[in-house]
């Protein structure tokens, strides 16, 4: 406690240059927290929107991502087969069309997800009702598109579907039942969402039975790969895929420099922090060795001043360390502003976001920087020749 | 220029399925691929392989390697390796023939023009206006996905920032150790006759240096590593994008920001000093 003691008085005695050394790690720090953040955010971010549908497993004709690859055929006797595996909960057919407004001047392009009415939705109502027993013409819009149109439940809105050569579909009347959040909108997005049926008349095809995916829940019990294990077996023509593998594949591709960004950045600012608390305590030190050696002189034992270096660092790091979180959140926050500005980024997912992981990775990583950084100035204390410092200081 | 009917194809595809197959007697077409397909299928020029739109194999054509290329690197899908082909239009046609789904239908995503009097905007207009449903566009046109780019540039830009701050109040602290140790020196001096202002300059001079010396030292190992950065990152996602590159602009944005607050430092340092009182300067 006595060695506690003499590095408090040794930092409160010289307030200006402590405050600026913990502001110091409390900005190298907050850095180091954010990298740390960035580090696994948008997995979890990811991982967060994909449980938000509900659906644990999708099956696919391709291993290229949903919706860039081509369609899984009879799709109705696959979702089927696959519904009637005693590891399989639900199965939801899913369809995405490219469509337009049919009225007005500017045709606004919409992306059209059919989907069976009468199963779990993936997206969430927040205003007004859902398409299920609303029949083929009922549709649920984007907040975006609905602003934008300033339409609401009950509203009416005619689409047409973007087909190519088939163009020239008459345009479909569909009456907004509601309001609803999709999860992997982007800011800008017009998403609505209407029966499954309704997407493939949007091209004048009523007979075509395709889909881009099926979405399975699986059984609480049996999980989401005892599932896609199960769908292997049954059909081993099509991909199927678990929302643990489309992590795992994002987090190799899609994810991984912003992975790699932070781990340069953080081992960067860790030796920043490292520099700084090494550079301040040994001049510290060295400003103070005369002092030191009246002490041990006057009976102050090697360890228990060693020990006061040791609490200086860790009074030092640890103060600007946890200044560093409230500092750290907030420069988090205009940093994921600023990613989440690209092109193309669904509105709900981020990249920095916070898990307790975090925050015990900052403070072994800052307890370590502590340590090495006192090592230098312990040894040079350590070393220290008492008679000839006290002479030298005398003479001086 | 690049023109974009509306009807959709590809000419450069990803392949869906690829196989390598035995020769046969009909002459097969010949293909490029790109190094990195060639090396994760084990293919070299000469090989031929099976390649369909399909993902069950079904309308599979037989194709020769005729070469291998290094692809232009992509910003865009630097993460993702790039398993591509490229192959005549007709043989891309005949390989997509009999698709049942829409996207996959008889068409070109996009043709390239190269004018003669290089007026792409006019020509631009004038599709627009002689075809409607098409988009000419220059290909010096900007393009949006730039955004990304700028974006991201602004994220370390922000980073930068906050880096410099910290390393501003880093240096704070050091000056004011740094002066705390020469108070009786400046003490002296004063004792001597030497003005405020001529002590304020020489302690400028030596911050200017020091600051200099600095940067130049931060900018001299940002130069040296930057082989190393660019080699980690190209060895990881098997491509030649350059990903740091230190130009004569961002020498001097970092010198004209780590000079004036290396200098800013030490003048302020050196002014809580100098401004105490004679006695006080010498503890007396």
């Amino acid at each position: 406690m006595r060695a506690l003691r003499l590095a408090w008085l040794t930092v409160v005695r010289q307030p200006a240059r402590s405050c600026l050394g913990i502001l110091g790690v409390a900005a190298v720090g907050a850095l180091l927290f954010d990298m740390l953040l960035l580090s696994r955010g948008l997995i979890l971010s990811f991982r967060d929107l994909l449980d938000r549908a509900g659906f644990d497993v999708r099956v696919v004709a391709s291993d290229t991502l949903p919706f860039n690859g081509p369609r899984l055929e009879d799709a109705t006797a696959l979702a089927r087969l696959i519904a009637s595996l005693p590891e399989v909960e639900a199965v939801q057919q899913v369809r995405v069309a490219d469509a337009e407004t049919a009225s007005g001047d500017f045709r606004r392009r919409i992306e059209f997800v059919g989907a069976d009415p009468q199963a779990r939705p993936m997206w969430t109502i927040v205003a007004g009702q859902d398409i299920a027993g609303r029949g083929e013409a009922a549709l649920v819009i984007n907040r975006h598109l609905a602003e934008t149109l300033r339409l609401s439940p009950g509203s009416s809105m005619s689409l047409t579907g973007r087909c190519g050569e088939a163009q020239g579909a008459p345009p479909l009347a569909f009456t907004v039942a509601g309001i609803a959040e999709f999860p992997f909108d982007t800011a800008t997005a017009d998403t609505v969402a209407g029966a499954l049926s309704a997407a493939g008349r949007l091209c004048g095809r009523t007979t075509e039975d395709t889909a881009d995916l099926l979405v399975v829940r699986s059984r609480p019990d049996a999980g989401a790969d005892a599932a896609a294990a199960a769908i292997r077996r049954a059909r081993r023509d099509v991909h199927v895929v678990t929302s643990d593998d489309l992590v795992q594949q994002f987090n190799r591709t899609q994810f991984s420099y912003f992975r790699q960004i932070s781990v340069v950045l953080a081992t960067v600012t860790l030796f920043f922090g490292f520099l700084l608390i090494a550079v301040l305590l040994t001049v510290s030190v060295n400003q103070h060795l005369g002092e030191i050696a009246t002490l041990r002189a006057i009976g102050l034992t090697r360890r228990r001043v060693v020990s006061g270096i040791v609490w200086e660092s860790a009074m030092l790091v640890g103060a600007g360390g946890i200044l560093a979180l409230p500092l750290g959140t907030a420069l988090s926050v205009w940093l994921d502003r600023i990613l989440r500005s690209m092109p193309g980024v669904p509105t709900d997912l981020h990249f920095f976001v916070f898990e307790p992981r975090a925050l015990v990775i900052h403070a072994l990583l800052l307890a370590m920087a502590a340590i090495a950084a006192a090592a230098y100035p312990v040894r040079i204390v350590a070393a220290l020749p008492i008679a000839a410092t006290l002479r030298r200081e005398a003479v001086s | 220029m690049v023109f974009q009917p509306t009807m959709t194809a590809a000419f450069l595809i990803s392949v869906a399925l690829l196989t390598q197959a035995s020769p046969t007697a009909v002459e097969p077409a010949g293909i490029l691929i790109t190094r990195q397909l060639a090396e994760s299928r084990g293919l070299t020029v000469g090989s031929v392989v099976k390649l369909a739109t399909d993902p069950a194999g079904a309308h599979a054509r037989l194709f020769r390697v005729d070469g291998i290329y290094e692809p232009t690197p992509d910003p865009m899908h630097f993460a993702q390796p790039q398993l591509d082909a490229r192959m005549h239009l007709p043989d891309l046609l005949a390989l997509e023939a009999g698709m049942p789904d829409e996207r996959d239908r008889r068409g070109v995503t996009s043709i390239n023009v190269a004018l003669s009097d290089r007026d792409a905007e006019r020509f631009a207009l004038d599709v627009a206006a002689r075809v409607p449903g098409l988009v000419g566009r220059a290909t010096s046109a900007p393009d949006d996905r730039t955004n990304t780019f700028i974006v991201v540039e602004r994220f370390h830009l922000a980073i930068a920032i906050v880096t410099v701050v910290g390393s501003a109040v880093f240096l704070l602290a050091l000056m004011v150790m740094l002066v705390d140790e020469r108070r009786s020196t400046v003490g002296i001096l004063r004792l001597i006759g030497f003005t405020r202002r001529r002590i304020l300059l020489q302690v400028f001079i030596e911050g200017a240096v020091i600051a200099l010396a600095g940067a130049a030292a931060g900018i001299l190992f940002a130069l040296a590593s930057q082989r190393l950065f660019n080699g980690f990152f190209q060895w990881r996602y098997d491509t030649t994008l350059v990903f740091l590159r230190i130009t004569p602009s961002v020498v001097w944005r970092s010198l004209a920001m780590a000079v004036p607050f290396g200098i800013a430092a030490s003048l302020v340092a050196s002014w809580t000093f100098l401004r105490q009182q004679l006695l006080a300067l010498i503890r007396r």
